[in-house]
């Protein structure tokens, strides 16, 4: 025990809690844009895949870091706009279209990679590009702070930019108020003249831009390569934290990060001689118990009302 | 001479499949009017609100506004033109505030889509002040009345420069007083020269706040009528388009061999704080129709579950035909003869997804003869199905439609008519005709003294004081969770009498509420 104390309580482990959870925050936010606009995105794990071998893929054709990442977010949005096509025009139900996206993704990706790789495992013998990281001078020198927030993956600083930008859009601005609008009462909505379809459509598009961020960080920054289901349920993560978060955004940013807390203890703990079966159900059980506390909680909020 | 702000002339509008739901209606609207649009359900007049306020495009015929031609395509240009329309079902969303729900759509910003709230606020603030629509601004609209939540809608309509403002079925979620703040206000609206587009089926309210009224019925205009021109029965004529029963004590008939049918003997619901039913003793007996009156939420919703056995008592005794029930099931009351229209059509009345045949046998689902030994006579169920059908004369495509897809009337016709076919010796009828057409009113009604001919006990539960008046044959007022007047003689009795228990004004000394129970 004091063994884990010593590895948690260092400047180190800050850091790993931002490495790991930089695509646990873009599955969160993906699911908030969505949820807010009343559509629920369930296929953000199947996304993140995707995009994840499209930045591969991409930047090996391109030879360039820039170019694999538009065509992992264009793949993203691509099967964003799917799933909205599915479930607003052809009026089929969302979950139904989520579970057929992300099944269809974790073997497509696989055939993709044997395509392209000859590998079925990983795309290792693909020189694909990364995205560089970015030290920042006068950050370095401030203990823990340089640590944490210098010398990151230039998909972590977008990241930040997205956890300032996006509650500023929703809480601020015209365009965050209709689309609460919209995910709230979309009678209501469309009652004053606000158009929820184009709504909708513009929230799955940046839905589908964050989830392929986060899928093109896994494979040009966390790693370097491309292994066949390597998004690991880090989407459902994200969905979950937006569920328990509701429409607070601090709610969703607080449990993401509590989610990436258990994702770093096991990439510390990795390093240990404890068993890494064991270990790698570690995130999956937080996720659980948080639902479970969260719902005991909700359960006797609820009570306290209804008396 | 008035001006006239909007006119309709010869519109038409048939829908896709053929369904005419307007024809050849010449309305004129003059500036500084309260204008009410009269007719049952499926008569036309959302299709025509719907037309005035761009959502439809009309077939035929076209809208002068302000003496030019218009046509709008969605109801932002009708918006934009000054009409302004409240819906039946509100407009908002909970969790919001009302300065967000008045301005979403339509946001006072500064720089770059950013939201002036501080301007948003000052602005719905001096919109509240002047038309005197007082709410706090600030408030969550989930924490307001039904009365408050409907100031909120007028407000984002006047808040959109709305000159006209159309209401569908205001009052329909408003208790009395609610209605009665609303009317003031709709009067100041007037008097500041806003025009109002009253829709309603309720003919005392549209009398009493009218100028002029327009009847439609089956689609096509009855004619415009000054307020004073016609008196509550003509219009209501004028709307079902057949003469009505003008008193419904002529339908009664005599009933011999009178029995104690239902027995409740100091009944008392209480939680931590408070009494919500308290020491309440009745009887009735066969043949007899017993009227509870009173405000909404004086306990006679309460009191009616508690009977049904779908709702909680503290103490006190039940009886049905002397025998005691109130720890009995709702199966187990139900066999003995209890039947129960209750008040929550949609939430209790009946599963709205699932078919008219099924609805119509879910009270008694499991008898002999339409449960075969296996499987459900399905057989047996249509026939029950399509003879209450005929004999309710419920209008349906078929007994497989979907419950909530009929008007309100037909769908309470379902209650009554599953409720009726087990031969009730009790019945407990909770608002039976409310937001209900009054050709359905009507035909519900004379199903209910049908009963009562027949020998059955009724408990009838009305919000309405003229039915409870001309329905029952001893009357109840229950004020604060307490029965406040028995009332047997109630030829002598007027609604104002009534008004006065009904307010704890005045209150029955306890020799006289004796009465209630039979000894």
């Amino acid at each position: 025990m004091a063994e884990l104390m010593s590895m948690i309580l260092t400047e180190d482990f800050l850091a790993t809690i931002v490495r790991v959870g930089v695509p646990l925050m873009f599955a969160s936010m993906s699911a908030y844009v969505a949820a807010t606009s009343g559509l629920l995105n369930i296929a953000i794990e199947g996304i993140m895949l995707m995009s994840a071998l499209m930045a591969v893929l991409g930047s090996y054709w391109t030879q360039s870091a820039v170019l694999g990442l538009l065509i992992a977010i264009a793949s993203g949005i691509l099967l964003a706009l799917l799933l909205a096509f599915m479930t607003m025009r052809l009026g089929t139900d969302p979950f139904l279209v989520g579970i057929a996206i992300n099944t269809f993704t974790s073997t497509f990706t696989i055939f993709l990679l044997y395509l392209f790789s000859g590998n079925k495992g990983i795309s290792a013998s693909l020189p694909s590009k990364v995205l560089p990281t970015i030290n920042i001078g006068w950050l370095e020198k401030i203990p823990i702070l340089g640590a944490v927030f210098s010398g990151q993956y230039l998909l972590t600083y977008v990241c930040f930019a997205f956890i300032i930008i996006v509650p500023l859009v929703i809480q601020k601005t015209k365009y965050g108020l209709r689309l609460k609008a919209c995910g709230l009462n979309a009678q209501a909505a469309s009652s004053v003249g606000i158009n929820v379809n184009k709504m909708q459509v513009s929230a799955i598009v940046i839905s589908g831009l964050l989830a392929a961020l986060g899928g093109a960080y896994m494979t040009m920054g966390y790693l370097s390569a491309f292994s066949r289901n390597m998004i690991a349920g880090r989407g459902w993560i994200g969905f979950a934290a937006q569920a328990m978060g509701g429409s607070s955004f601090i709610g969703l940013s607080l449990t993401t990060l509590a989610f990436s807390f258990f994702q770093a203890i096991v990439a510390v703990l990795s390093r240990s001689d404890v068993s890494s079966d064991l270990l790698t159900t570690v995130p999956y059980f937080g996720v659980l118990f948080g639902v479970i506390a969260f719902s005991v909680v909700n359960y006797f909020k609820r009570r306290k009302l209804s008396v | 001479m008035k001006e006239t702000i909007l006119e309709l002339r010869n519109i038409t509008k048939v829908y896709h499949n053929g369904v005419v739901a307007n024809r050849d209606i010449s309305i004129s609207f003059e500036k500084g009017e309260i204008h009410s649009i009269v007719g049952e359900n499926g008569a036309g007049k959302s299709t025509l609100m719907k037309i005035i306020y761009g959502i439809e495009s009309p077939s035929e015929g076209e809208i002068i506004h302000k003496g030019e031609k218009v046509k709008f395509r969605g109801s932002m240009e009708a918006i934009h033109a000054g009409i302004g329309m409240v819906h039946q079902h509100f407009m908002l969303i909970p969790t919001m505030s009302v300065v967000e729900n008045i301005i979403v759509g339509d946001e006072p910003s500064n720089i770059r889509g950013i939201v002036d709230y501080k301007e948003a606020v000052k602005r719905t603030r001096e919109l509240s002040e002047h038309y005197h629509l007082d709410v706090d601004v600030l408030s969550k609209i989930e924490d307001l009345s039904a009365g408050e939540k409907q100031k909120v809608e007028i407000l984002k309509t006047l808040y959109r420069n709305a000159e006209i403002i159309i209401l569908d079925e205001p009052t329909s979620v408003l208790t009395p007083q609610e209605t009665e703040t609303l009317f003031e206000e709709l009067f100041k609206l007037k008097e500041m020269g806003h025009t109002i587009i009253f829709i309603s089926h309720k003919l005392n309210e549209v009398k009493r706040i009218s100028d002029r009224i327009t009847v439609i019925r089956s689609g096509e205009c009855k004619g415009t009528f000054e307020n004073d021109e016609v008196d509550l029965l003509q219009l209501a004529e004028l709307i079902v388009g057949r003469k009505l029963l003008s008193s419904y004590s002529e339908l009664k008939k005599d009933v011999d061999d009178k029995k104690e049918i239902l027995r409740v003997e100091k009944l008392y619901l209480s939680n931590k704080e408070k009494n919500i039913l308290e020491n309440i003793s009745f009887s009735i007996r066969s043949g007899e129709i017993l009227g509870i009156a009173g405000v909404q939420g004086n306990g006679q919703s309460e009191l009616v579950r508690a009977i049904a056995g779908i709702g909680p008592m503290s103490s006190g005794e039940i009886s049905l035909s002397g025998q005691r029930i109130e720890k009995l099931s709702v199966k187990k009351r139900r066999e003995l003869g209890l039947s129960y229209i209750p008040e929550d059509r949609l939430g209790v009345g009946v599963a709205t997804t699932a078919p008219l045949c099924d609805n119509i046998i879910s009270s008694y689902y499991d008898r002999a003869d339409i449960n075969g030994h296996f499987f459900m006579d399905r057989r047996k169920i249509s026939e029950t199905a399509n003879n209450l059908i005929s004999k309710f004369t419920i209008r349906t495509n078929s007994i497989y439609t979907a419950v909530g897809d009929l008007s309100g009337g037909n769908m309470q016709k379902v209650v009554v008519a599953r409720e009726s076919n087990t031969d009730p010796i009790c019945m407990l009828a909770e608002q039976p005709t409310q937001g209900i057409d009054i050709g359905s009113s009507e035909y519900i009604r004379t199903q209910l003294i049908e009963m009562r001919n027949r020998g059955a006990a009724v408990l009838l539960i009305s919000a309405d004081l003229e039915e409870v008046l001309s329905l029952s044959d001893r009357v109840i007022v229950m004020y604060n969770g307490m029965i406040s007047a028995h009332l047997s003689n109630l030829d002598k009795i007027s609604t104002n009498d009534l008004g006065l228990y009904m307010l704890g004004i005045r209150k029955q000394t306890s020799d006289e509420l004796k009465e209630a129970l039979y000894e």
